[in-house]
Formats: C-alpha cells, sequence, structure tokens
C-alpha cells in the first residue's frame, strides 16, 4: 500500500523512501511484518509483562498490594495441590495427544494416499464435526456418556450391563475422551501435509525393489511422516494442557486441570497475583514440553 | 457487478485480483455497518439499565413494569457466585444494579463501590415486607443498601424413593457413606461452606476462627470422595437427580419444584439442625450509568408480577400481596411461608463476615474441592 501510495505521488522520481527500501530488503521484510510485531507486542508481550510484574504481588482482603515478592511462587513449591494438578494435567494432556495422533494416522495416511481427486471434499467431511460450536461438542458428549446416556443406555439394553458405569461422565476418563475428539481436525492435518509431501517415487522404488507393502510402510512412509507425528503432538499437547472448560463440564472433583485453578484465582477466590504467578509457571511448563518436542524433531530428522 | 457474476468469473479463471479484493472490501465494509443499522424503532438497548445477576433471573417476566414503561427488557450480564460477581466489578465492570445477599452488605457497602437506594423512589416499596431488609447494617437513615427480591433456603433435595432416610431428614444425608458417588453439591462456598457450618456445629457467630475453620474444612474434606458433581449450574443437578444420578444434592427451592413438576418423587428436606437461610436483592452501584432506569429496574423486581413469578419458581416473594395467589400447598411444597420470618428464623440465617475472612474461606473452601 504504502508503496503504490508513495510512486504514485511522484512518478518520474521515486521517493526517499522507496529508494531506501528498493536498498535494503532486510527493512522491506520487517516493515511487512510491522503489522503482525505491533500486534503481538501490545496484545501479547505487554500483557505478559504484566501478568509477570502481578505475579510477585499480593492480595489482603479486597485489596492488592503491590510490593514484589516471590510469595506466590514459594507458596506453590510447599503446597503439594500445585504439584498434583500440574502432574495430573501433563498426564490427561499427554494421554489424549497420544490416544488422538495414534488414531488419527490412519485417518491422514488414507486421506493422502487413496482419495485422489476428491481430497478436497474428503478433507471437508473430515472436519465437518468441528463447524459446530466447541461447547456444543462438549456438551455433546455428556449426552453420550452421561448416566441415561447412549453408550449406557445402550450396553443396558444389548444386556452387557445391568446397572449404567458411572466412570463415565465426571471421571478423568471423560475429560480424556472429548479432549481426544475436540482436538483431533488439529492433528490431522500437520500428518496429512507430511505424508502429502512425500515423494511417491521412493515408493515406488522400494516396491521394485521386492520391499512389503508392510516393510514400505516401515521403512519410508513412517519415518518421513514423523515431524508430521510430532508437529500434531504440539499441535494437541499445548492447547490440552490449557484446558478449561472441558473438565468443567465432563469432569468430576477429580479430574480439574490447572486451568480450572487458574481461573478459580481469577475467578471467585480474587486472587489474581497467585493466578498471575500460575499462569507463569503453566507457560513455563508447557515451554518446557515444547522444548522436548522441538529436540524430538531436531532428532528425527537427522 | 453482481454476485453471481462474481461467482461465475471465479469459476472460470477469470476474476482478476483488484476485483477479487474490491468485492472483499465490500463484504467487509457491509459487515461492519449491519451493527449500525436500526434494529427496533423503539430505544436501542445500549439505552438500557443493566442488571448483572444470578443466571436464570435474566428473563423478562421479571420486568413486566419496566417493559411496560421503556418497550424493552434491561440488559442483562450474569454469574455464578456473588464472589464471582464482586471479583468482575472490581475489574471494572460497571453495570448499574447487582444482586447479592444481605449477608454479603456491610463487605460490598465498605468497597464505597455502592450508593444506598432511596426507597421513596420505589412505587412498590410500601408493599415491600420489612422483616427482609430491616437489618441494622442495611439500613441508613431513610435509604438502604440493599432492596430484597428473593429468599428462601438452601438445603438439601433428594430422592425419596432412592434414598432411605435413617431417622429425621438431616445434613447427615449428604455425608451418607451409603450413597457414595451420588451426592451433589453447590460449588459456591457462599452455600458449602455455610452448611456445612451447621453440620459440624460451629455457630454462625464464631465462623472467624482457627477453629471454625479446621472444623468446618475437616467437615468438607470429609465428604469430598461421596461427592460426584460440585456445580453451581442447577440444570445439571436437576437433571442427574431426576435421573437417579444423584441421590441427594445441597440445592436451593427451585429445583424441588421443577422436578416435582415433572413428575419426580423429590423432597426439599427440613434437617433437624436446622437449613441455611437467605434474603438476596438489589444493590445500587456508585456509578451506575442509567441511575433512573436503575430504580425502574429495582421498582419492577419488586412489583407484584415479578413476586408471583419468583414464587412459581419456588423462591420467597418479596411482595406482601403476591401470595395472594398461591394456596397454603403450594407454598408448603415450596417450603415457603405468608410470613417469611417464620421461614427465615427457623434456620440459620447468614452473619456478614469480613473481605478477608471472605478471601480465607474461599481459598480454603476451592482446595478442598481440588482435594487438598
Amino acid at each position: 500500500m504504502t508503496f503504490t501510495g508513495l510512486s504514485s505521488r511522484a512518478p518520474a522520481h521515486p521517493g526517499a523512501v522507496t529508494r531506501f527500501l528498493h536498498r535494503h530488503e532486510g527493512w522491506r521484510g520487517h516493515l511487512l511484518l510491522a503489522p503482525t510485531l505491533i500486534l503481538m507486542t501490545v496484545a501479547i508481550l505487554a500483557p505478559l509483562g504484566m501478568t509477570l510484574i502481578m505475579s510477585t504481588w499480593f492480595v489482603q482482603g479486597y485489596d492488592v498490594i503491590k510490593s514484589p515478592g516471590l510469595g506466590n511462587y514459594t507458596a506453590m513449591v510447599e503446597n503439594p495441590m500445585f504439584r498434583v494438578l500440574i502432574w495430573r494435567t501433563l498426564t490427561i494432556a499427554l494421554t489424549c495427544t497420544l490416544i488422538t495422533v495414534f488414531l488419527v494416522y490412519p485417518v491422514a495416511y488414507y486421506l493422502a494416499f487413496h482419495t485422489g481427486r476428491h481430497k478436497a471434499i474428503w478433507l471437508l467431511v473430515i472436519t465437518l464435526p468441528f463447524w459446530t460450536s466447541y461447547l456444543l461438542r462438549v456438551f455433546a458428549w455428556r449426552v453420550v456418556l452421561g448416566h441415561e446416556g447412549v453408550i449406557n443406555s445402550g450396553l443396558m439394553s444389548l444386556g452387557f450391563i445391568s446397572e449404567p458405569i458411572s466412570a463415565l461422565l465426571y471421571s478423568q476418563t471423560a475429560v480424556t475422551i472429548v479432549l481426544a475428539h475436540s482436538w483431533a481436525a488439529f492433528a490431522v492435518v500437520p500428518i496429512f501435509v507430511s505424508l502429502e509431501k512425500i515423494n511417491r517415487s521412493y515408493l515406488e522404488a522400494a516396491a521394485d525393489l521386492g520391499d512389503s507393502p508392510a516393510r514400505r510402510f516401515w521403512r519410508i512412509t513412517l519415518p518421513l511422516s514423523l515431524p508430521g507425528i510430532v508437529a500434531a503432538f504440539v499441535m494437541m499437547f499445548v492447547p490440552t494442557m490449557g484446558e478449561y472448560i472441558t473438565p468443567i463440564m465432563v469432569g468430576g472433583p477429580d479430574s480439574m486441570m490447572i486451568g480450572n485453578l487458574v481461573q478459580t484465582m481469577f475467578g471467585p477466590m480474587n486472587n489474581w497475583p497467585a493466578g498471575a504467578a500460575l499462569a507463569v509457571v503453566m507457560m513455563l511448563t508447557i515451554a518446557l514440553a515444547g522444548l522436548v518436542f522441538v529436540v524430538l524433531n531436531k532428532l528425527v530428522q537427522r | 457487478m453482481d454476485v453471481i457474476d462474481q461467482l461465475g468469473a471465479m469459476r472460470e479463471g477469470k476474476l482478476s485480483r483488484s476485483a477479487f479484493n474490491r468485492s472483499l472490501l465490500a463484504m467487509g465494509i457491509t459487515t461492519a455497518l449491519v451493527p449500525l443499522l436500526p434494529r427496533k424503532a423503539l430505544a436501542a438497548p445500549e439505552d438500557q439499565a443493566t442488571f448483572f445477576t444470578w443466571g436464570g433471573y435474566n428473563t423478562p417476566e421479571l420486568f413486566e413494569e419496566y417493559i411496560a414503561k421503556h418497550g424493552e427488557e434491561p440488559r442483562y450480564a450474569t454469574y455464578g457466585s456473588a464472589e464471582e460477581a464482586m471479583n468482575k466489578l472490581r475489574s471494572g465492570f460497571v453495570p448499574d444494579v447487582v444482586h447479592p445477599c444481605i449477608s454479603d452488605v456491610p463487605r460490598w457497602s465498605g468497597t464505597g463501590m455502592f450508593q444506598p437506594i432511596d426507597t421513596s423512589r420505589l412505587s412498590n416499596w410500601p408493599s415491600m415486607l420489612p422483616e427482609l431488609w430491616n437489618r441494622d447494617y442495611n439500613v441508613v437513615g431513610d435509604e438502604v443498601w440493599l432492596a430484597p427480591f428473593n429468599w428462601g433456603q438452601t438445603s438439601i433435595a433428594y430422592r425419596t424413593d432412592l434414598f432411605e432416610l435413617q431417622g429425621e431428614e438431616s445434613w447427615d444425608m449428604l455425608w451418607d457413606e451409603r450413597y457414595s458417588g451420588r451426592i451433589g453439591m453447590l460449588a459456591g462456598g457462599g452455600d458449602a461452606w455455610w452448611c456445612a457450618a451447621i453440620k459440624a456445629g460451629v455457630p454462625f457467630e464464631q465462623l472467624d476462627t482457627d477453629e471454625a475453620f479446621e472444623k468446618i474444612s475437616a467437615v468438607l474434606r470429609a465428604q469430598r470422595p461421596l461427592v460426584r458433581v460440585y456445580t453451581d449450574d442447577t440444570t445439571q443437578t436437576d437433571t442427574a437427580l431426576a435421573a437417579g444420578e444423584l441421590v441427594a444434592t445441597m440445592a436451593w427451592n427451585s429445583t424441588v419444584v421443577w422436578l416435582a413438576e415433572a413428575g419426580n418423587p423429590v423432597k426439599f428436606a427440613q434437617p433437624k439442625e436446622g437449613a441455611l437461610t437467605y434474603v438476596c436483592g438489589m444493590m445500587l452501584l456508585a456509578d451506575a450509568p442509567k441511575l433512573d432506569r436503575a430504580y425502574d429496574i429495582i421498582d419492577s423486581l419488586i412489583s407484584k408480577s415479578a413476586s408471583v413469578v419468583n414464587i412459581g419458581w419456588g423462591y420467597g416473594g418479596v411482595h406482601r400481596n403476591s401470595f395472594d395467589d398461591f394456596t397454603d400447598e403450594q407454598l408448603a411444597a415450596r417450603t415457603l411461608s405468608r410470613n417469611p420470618a417464620e421461614i427465615i428464623n427457623a434456620g440459620h440465617f447468614g452473619v456478614p463476615q469480613t473481605a478477608e475472612w471472605e478471601q480465607r474461606m474461599t481459598a480454603t473452601w476451592e482446595q478442598i474441592k481440588l482435594g487438598f
């Protein structure tokens, strides 16, 4: 926009800015990035800094006392609640990520190798359930898993069970199932993309040299799609770590995650500084997990 | 340039980039302008006062008088517990009228965020039952901090067919190990903590002691393994109770009315230790942006029609004539009475606490719910 604006004003002699930008490629890039960078600074970095600062304050009654200290962090070390919740959150997020990636791989495989011309339609069909609101989908699971829900009444009418399985809803199992379903589409796409990129002539070559389909898969397809699997892991693991609404809607007392505690601190507990400190710790935990994935990815690509 | 034409051009690959951008721009502008289109000939919703209330009271049935006067409902914002509401107010949300309970008054009015209500501006005030608002901490000369809207009990709703009663109805029902995993609890400390105090035998006057905290925490921790779900979402507990997934739950009056009307064998217990009783109502924000209409909200909520709706739901109304529309049986089924004092004084009525106590209680309670 700036370019055309400037040059149309002075068509014969390009303005100083235009000339400068012509000469410095780096600045051209920065200028293009500027809107995003400004937004990032204002909407992400600044609040992040505020969160960091706030996490050192504390609360007395309704008042926030703005004297810096590490009280919120030491409390997290002393109180076993935080460790248990962080551990539980990691377990749930990791379990549902593993399950989903495992289940979704064949789907992505089919999509990449067997759909031919209709790839776009298939992709659309797979993402179709995700056109409904997230909240609505979680709610629908309550109908499926509930006491008089589809699964329980189905099993009962078939005579497999005489009493509804109560552990289906309001449990960690429920949270894991719902999360696995909710984020599945985010796992399909990266795996699909990595499978799609695989050069088909490798597979033909392997076949020519006498590899069975199974060996072909283990020696070529799977290793080449590993970056996609790692990406799918990250795409699912990070958001599920921060989940808050799913445990509230389908979880019981023993399936609350760290996101719920953060909400409680900012909400009913009215202790923003402690909530901020917890958010910082959570961010560090996720960053650490992310680092593991990055290292894995590096190892895989070697 | 019409849409069909463009779609055709796109299909044939003839749509130039500039034409495409132009139509995108047009679409963007249209979308941005839609909210500016006149929606109703009447006042825009921005002109109405805002009522910040518990989820469920945001319904036009309660605002007959307001709608008659202004042609439209007030605006609503909702919360699940009083602490959540206070937290949102403190973070800068300025509605006109909020809906806490009367024992919150000293703590809330102390924040300087509220102004007393001039009762002479409320046409329905003379019909208000005085025993509901007449407490020393609620009255400032001729003015009140809180104008009552609903009163009732927090008690136990249970399935008479599934819960086998041993002796009298009692708070012990929610601690009955025979029904482990089939007991429900309200999630807000404003109910749970106080009821646990009754169960633990701690008088409300002594709540602010370390001993009281220890006793009540112990009782609530002991109960946790039995609890299937902690929630303030009454729909969730109501359906679970109807399905028999829960056999007993801490509840407000309305749960029983709704379930009984649907033909479920459900009863609202009168525990021998006494239920928790409350009076809730409207407080006026000091910076209420639409003060006149805020008074209309309050006046509408204390009118006879709103009171009747309220009693219909199962809560106590505040207009002295609103009880005439109900028979004694109907009131008894709701555990209400024409004389509110009868019910309120029979139970344990909330005693105002300090902000520090509230903070400590909530923090402890939230930890207990999480299992610590």
